[in-house]
């Protein structure tokens, strides 16, 4: 649900303000969650101090970081915004900026005939100041007038027509956050124009802390308050610490990394070695700009995978990595999107699927032949819409985190289907002469050709007859362990 | 002599608005007795069941009070006056009324460009509101830009144009007191007003 914070301009004692947005938040419960914040404890903004020092401010701007939007009630004093209201702006736009890009929907409550009016105007001049930088929701002005009367005892607004007409400026802020959102996405317009340097922050974008820094992780986590350890996360669908969460990425059957939608590489399930994954990263290397992590060469092509998902003409691209008899490695790159279909980054999995093959043919009871008639196919899906991307001309596999990109970059050309990292057997090279004469990009990673996408078909090994010795359908039913949630 | 109160708008220590401030004191001291009065320390104002002010906005009132005529020195923060200031014109109005009809003059200084236009304009709405209705010097606006650099190592202003232009503004600040004194004929309804307010039934459209 769509997660809003609210404050009251003024403090003390009792606030037609705070009841309006009491009122909000129990009436719109179904449609939106907002939590109302406290602003008593403020201290009066000094540009002397930090506000670090002050836990009260700390809370505010991380509460306020976290929501969609903001909705700010605010009374008028001396045809103004109250002065406590101010001061909390202050505060967050000086070293810390939350509101920065924040959608922000002022409403307002007086005794009389003018809603505070004056201090809606310039309350607005205040939330568009550089160092605020918060985007206001135009027109759609709520002054709730007389406010004195106009709540019964529970609470709630008399008035019929003046709830519905609070909804319908309610629903409008809903779409009015959805466009601000869309706002800062990044948005090339080709695939040369992708920002490898992730130079376009977004609003989940770190900021100030460098991004090439081998401790990035620890500082932004410092920086952004970061839940750790047992502090629980509420997620679709279930509720998990951060620690349980990093049990189940790390036990997951492939390597996963993020890049987000400013092309910066922010996560990898780190549960090995660089020198034992199947496309080697180290801790240090997250935080880093993608251009960071992949050789020049292979850029041009990693931004055509890249665009190809931010644009949505593509929602997987896949891609061989080390191939051989005994290892088949492929990356999958899947756009993430968020609930408005805005480009959210690259999820990115590698995986080698040959334990699956093998495994499905050995429980079927069949074997690999080559197909005489295979009509050839480039190796790589997705992309080919895109790019008219042949068998010949083979993009550089690893376009979310190029670590082992460039590590296998300094490798001779001549074996490249070989990562010497990845304990790749003798067989393994042997399709080392078939990728040494792709003229186009010699990726040693990618090693992907024609010859070396053995063109596998799985015949019937044996008479269907003869059963094989596993027999699927009644263990099959009996498989989801943990959840119980099969048939049986 | 005239008599003013000087306020920085400001807690900073490293406020221009308070080299300003301290500039026309010394500057002017064969006109006018300046006295520069630090806002800092105030609570961000609040009201309460009972009506209560702090100590230090009383005595900033009594100041103001006991004088000709008021100078506010304002930063620019966001656009707007400082929460601080914000605060000392709501304490100055809350239940008592130091600065009705009083002249008052705006400076503002600024490190860049603007030298705290839009603070200015918002400063001179908020004087003329009900419970306030200072009568601020029209027509003129001294905005110090690049503060930073404005000022020698003896505190006085380098430029001798914003000299000028500041000698010219507090002549006609002077005039401007002595010619509000004669301004008596709505002084009275003012404070009839201001006495028959109360915080419940409150008339001046200044609210919760």
């Amino acid at each position: 649900m769509v997660k809003l914070v609210a404050i009251a301009g003024s403090i003390g004692e009792q606030s037609y303000n705070r009841m309006l947005l009491e009122f909000i938040r129990d009436h719109f419960k179904k449609t939106v969650d907002i939590e109302i914040l406290d602003i008593n404890d403020v201290p009066m903004f000094n540009e002397d101090e930090d506000h670090n020092d002050n836990p009260v401010v700390h809370e505010l701007a991380r509460k306020i970081s976290g929501a969609n939007g903001v909705i700010l009630a605010t009374p008028e004093h001396n045809h103004t915004v109250p002065a406590a209201m101010k001061n909390i702006i202050e505060w967050l736009s000086n070293n810390v900026h939350p509101l920065d890009g924040k959608a922000v929907w002022i409403v307002g409550a007086s005794y009389h005939t003018q809603g505070s009016s004056r201090a809606q105007l310039h309350l607005k001049q205040i939330l568009e100041s550089p160092g605020v930088n918060a985007y206001v929701m135009p027109g759609n002005e709520f002054l709730l007038s007389n406010a004195k009367e106009a709540f019964d005892a529970d609470g709630n607004l008399k008035d019929a027509r003046t709830v519905s007409f609070l909804e319908s400026v309610l629903k409008k802020f809903l779409t009015f956050m959805k466009v601000i959102e869309m706002m800062d996405a990044p948005d090339p317009k080709n695939a040369h124009e992708e920002d490898m340097d992730s130079k376009h922050p977004v609003n989940t974008t770190v900021q100030d802390v460098d991004m090439t820094d081998p401790e990035w992780v620890e500082k932004a986590a410092e920086k952004t308050h970061a839940a750790s350890g047992g502090d629980y996360v509420k997620l679709d669908r279930g509720l998990l610490t951060v620690d349980q969460l990093n049990y189940f990425l790390n036990s997951m059957a492939g390597e996963l990394t993020f890049a987000d939608d400013n092309n910066q590489f922010i996560y990898y399930n780190h549960n090995a070695d660089g020198a034992h994954m199947l496309a080697g990263r180290t801790p240090d290397q997250v935080g880093d700009p993608l251009s960071a992590v992949h050789p020049d060469r292979v850029v041009e092509h990693v931004k055509q995978v890249l665009y190809a998902l931010r644009t949505g003409e593509s929602d997987v691209v896949s891609m061989p990595a080390q191939t051989g008899p005994n290892q088949h490695v492929m990356h999958y790159y899947r756009a993430m999107r968020d609930e408005n279909r805005r480009y959210r980054g690259v999820n990115e999995l590698v995986i080698d699927i040959m334990p699956i093959l093998k495994y499905y043919l050995a429980a079927t009871g069949q074997k690999l032949v080559k197909d005489p008639d295979a009509v050839p196919m480039s190796p790589i899906t997705g992309l080919d819409s895109v790019t008219g991307a042949s068998a010949h001309s083979t993009p550089a596999t690893d376009a979310t985190s190029g670590a082992s990109a460039s590590k296998s970059a300094e490798k001779p050309v001549e074996k490249p289907a070989t990562d010497a990292t990845s304990g790749a057997s003798e067989s393994s090279s042997e399709a080392a002469p078939a990728a040494a004469e792709e003229p186009v990009d010699t990726d040693a990673l990618t090693g992907a050709s024609e010859e070396t996408t053995t063109d596998y078909t799985a015949t019937e090994d044996s008479a269907p007859a003869k059963q094989p010795e596993v027999k699927p359908e009644p263990e099959a039913t009996d498989t989801d362990a943990t959840t119980g949630a099969s048939q049986s | 002599m005239k008599k003013f109160v000087a306020l920085v708008g400001t807690n900073t220590v490293k406020s221009t608005n308070r080299k300003l401030l301290k500039y026309m004191q010394k500057r002017y001291a064969e006109d006018a007795e300046i006295e520069v009065v630090e806002l800092k320390g105030l609570p961000i104002f609040k009201k309460t069941e009972e009506v209560f002010i702090p100590q230090q906005a009383r005595d900033i009132a009594e100041k103001i009070d006991a004088s000709d005529g008021v100078i506010i020195g304002t930063p620019e923060y966001d656009h707007s006056i400082p929460a601080l200031l914000s605060s000392a014109l709501a304490w100055l109005s809350y239940g008592i009324h130091p600065l009705m009809d009083k002249p008052v003059m705006i400076v503002g200084t600024s490190y860049g460009t603007l030298g705290a236009s839009r603070a200015q304009a918002q400063l001179r709405q908020i004087l003329d509101s009900p419970e306030l209705k200072a009568t601020v010097l029209p027509s003129s606006e001294f905005l110090l830009g690049h503060s930073l650099q404005a000022f020698d190592e003896n505190g006085d202003l380098v430029s001798a144009t914003e000299s000028q232009k500041l000698d010219g503004l507090f002549d006609d600040f002077l005039e401007f007191v002595a010619l509000t004194e004669q301004l008596d004929n709505s002084k009275k309804l003012h404070e009839q007003e201001a006495a028959d307010f109360t915080w419940d039934n409150g008339t001046t459209g200044d609210d919760k």
